[in-house]
């Protein structure tokens, strides 16, 4: 289960991300992102309620990065313990913007 | 050439046709019909079609107008080549039509097989006959059929009966079965095969209760329970009989398979082929129905005495105990004895409650050896009541098919036996996130662009306490291990968007193992904790 929310100020668009990130989830935000990041310049992942992120969300997180880095910029707030272990054995550290 | 012939019964008139009836005579046939039926009063009228060789539409006519004036009319003794005519222009849905039946006898045969409602014996090398113990078998036949039919659509290999016989009094189905031997019989002279027999039979169970029934289609085994919970209430103590009660109530509704009778003299060997036979009890429930009837063939029946399964199976009671116990440790996926003693009580407490109600029913208490029998499943079953506080139990094994949809299935299974191992949270996570990559990988790779099944078992273990998940596939040789691990340090322009699932898999988990056997991939995984 995955609750996406998403709050949009001008050119900049949140997204918070309760549930799991995984592979029957990611295609629904998949299809979410590419409804609303036309015109988005900075984009911002709100993770404090993700509690689980598999491969298959990664890619949906690697993918929106490299659109990203053509249209502006984009970062993951808040990343929980567990997620930010996956992202570390990953190497998502190096690529994704993580505060 | 046709000869009408009358006989007046107390309650019907039964007229007898003979040879042909077509266009040449059809109307004198009908005539003369007319003639016996007008002194017959309004008697109902019984045609018997014994004689009959042949009837042609024009005669089929004549069936007709006599239907609409004796809306009561049925055809007995129906040769198979008039039945075929009947059932073809659809009168045998308009009007009860009894086939001729051949006679077979059994004098001398084999039995091969012995079931809750009948006996089935080798008539030749090809053939089997099941003999009904109920004189009056023809709807119980008729649904054994209909039964058997409906497991073979869904996949369970079976016999199904081609014609029906009479032996001697009764009713017989006849069924093909090749050179046939059964599980018992394999198990009686050959202990040696034990585990192949185990194996085999365990499989053909798990596909059974893997089968998902369309509602409606079979009886509910959970409404027979609760009718033997309702009986054994005036029997036990009134709290032992209420928690027996509310035990079976609280048995959720499943709509997956169950055999009813599932023991070796069942489990017949063709060739190199598995059938499954004795249809008869075929239903649907949560599996502990089955397994407290599979308690009660190999156990429960000769608990008390040991003798009565040599006479029923063929083997000794040390032979089908150590059976018993190797088919249910399989069947759960588990080599836990108390995880196993555990689901083997839940079984007991139906197997007990089944075998008292029936000792009872057929006033077996009389004799002095009926009541030690039931004073033993007595005491055991209340002993179980006391302890128990549940009939449910899930395997260690998940079978499914290999398809990403399934992924919640596999994850919510796992989850579950996590959690009832006390497993923390992260290696909760780790060891779910590990799977989803393996089972994903197995989905999308396996069987494409077919499809086939994928089996998930865990177990556990102690000191250090550990987890280990193994996946099973029949799909291509492929071992996911051996891929080269993604680059992890590129920038995000040049990272590959695969690979990075197997990568957390080994990054997560203590050890990884593949190994390809038996025409099957097994990969497993295992977590310290």
């Amino acid at each position: 289960m995955l609750n996406i929310e998403k709050r949009a100020n001008a050119s900049e668009l949140t997204i918070a991300l309760n549930g799991r990130l995984d592979t029957t989830t990611a295609p629904e935000l998949e299809k979410e992102l590419k409804a609303s990041l036309d015109g988005v310049t900075a984009l911002v992942f709100d993770l404090e309620a993700l509690e689980y992120i598999s491969s298959a969300g990664l890619r949906v997180l690697l993918s929106t990065q490299k659109q990203m880095n053509r249209q502006g910029k984009m970062k993951l707030v808040h990343v929980g313990e567990s997620v930010m272990e996956i992202f570390e054995v990953t190497g998502f550290t190096d690529i994704l913007t993580i505060e | 050439m046709n000869e009408v012939k009358g006989t007046l019964a107390a309650d019907h008139v039964t007229i007898a046709l003979s040879g042909r009836v077509d266009s040449n005579n059809a109307r004198q046939t009908e005539e003369k019909i007319m003639e016996i039926t007008s002194s017959a009063a309004a008697l109902p009228v019984v045609l018997d079609f014994e004689k009959l060789d042949y009837i042609s539409s024009a005669g089929l006519r004549v069936v007709l107008h006599l239907k609409k004036t004796y809306p009561a009319l049925r055809l007995t003794n129906v040769k198979s080549e008039v039945y075929e005519i009947l059932e073809m222009t659809g009168f045998t849905e308009m009007m009860p039509v009894e086939k001729a039946y051949r006679v077979v006898s059994v004098d001398g045969c084999e039995e091969i097989g012995r079931g809750a409602n009948g006996t089935i014996y080798r008539i030749d090398q090809d053939n089997v006959v099941k003999v009904y113990n109920n004189a009056d078998a023809l709807s119980e036949i008729q649904h054994e059929r209909e039964v058997a039919r409906i497991a073979l659509v869904l996949g369970i290999p079976t016999a199904i009966s081609y014609d029906v016989v009479r032996v001697g009094e009764s009713y017989g189905s006849v069924f093909e079965l090749l050179n046939a031997r059964s599980f018992s019989k394999i198990l009686a002279k050959d202990p040696d095969k034990l585990d192949w027999c185990v194996k085999e039979y365990v499989d053909m169970l798990k596909k059974i209760h893997g089968t998902v029934v369309p509602a409606g289609k079979l009886p509910d085994m959970r409404e027979t329970a609760l009718k033997w919970a309702k009986f054994m209430r005036d029997y036990l103590p009134e709290k032992a009989g209420s928690k027996l009660l509310s035990l079976v109530e609280a048995v959720p509704h499943d709509d997956h398979m169950i055999h009813g009778d599932y023991h070796t003299k069942n489990l017949e060997l063709q060739g190199d082929e598995v059938l499954l036979i004795d249809m008869d009890t075929l239903a649907v429930g949560h599996p502990v129905f089955e397994l407290a009837s599979m308690y009660n063939a190999f156990v429960g029946f000769s608990e008390y005495d040991h003798e009565v399964i040599k006479a029923f199976q063929g083997f000794d009671f040390e032979t089908a105990q150590r059976f018993w116990n190797k088919t249910l440790a399989a069947y759960l996926g588990t080599d836990d004895a108390k995880t196993i003693r555990s689901v083997e009580d839940k079984a007991r407490i139906l197997g007990y409650t089944r075998l008292l109600r029936r000792a009872i029913r057929r006033k077996a208490l009389e004799s002095e050896k009926g009541r030690a029998e039931a004073a033993l499943w007595k005491k055991e079953l209340l002993e179980l009541l006391e302890r128990t506080d549940t009939l449910l139990f899930t395997r260690n094994e998940l079978e499914v098919e290999a398809a990403t949809d399934n992924l919640p299935q596999v994850i919510s299974f796992l989850e579950q036996k996590l959690e009832e191992a006390d497993c923390p949270p992260k290696a909760q996570m780790q060891i779910t996130m590990a799977a989803e990559e393996i089972f994903v990988n197995i989905a999308s790779y396996a069987y494409a662009p077919g499809t086939g099944m994928a089996s998930v078992r865990i177990s556990f273990a102690d000191e250090p306490r550990m987890a280990s998940v193994s996946f099973r596939d029949s799909g291509i040789p492929f071992d996911p291990l051996a891929l080269k691990d993604p680059n992890v340090s590129l920038s995000a322009e040049d990272r590959e968007i695969g690979g990075l699932g197997i990568f957390m898999a080994k990054k997560t988990m203590d050890e990884l193992h593949y190994e390809y056997r038996d025409g099957q991939n097994n990969l497993t995984m295992t977590k310290k904790y």
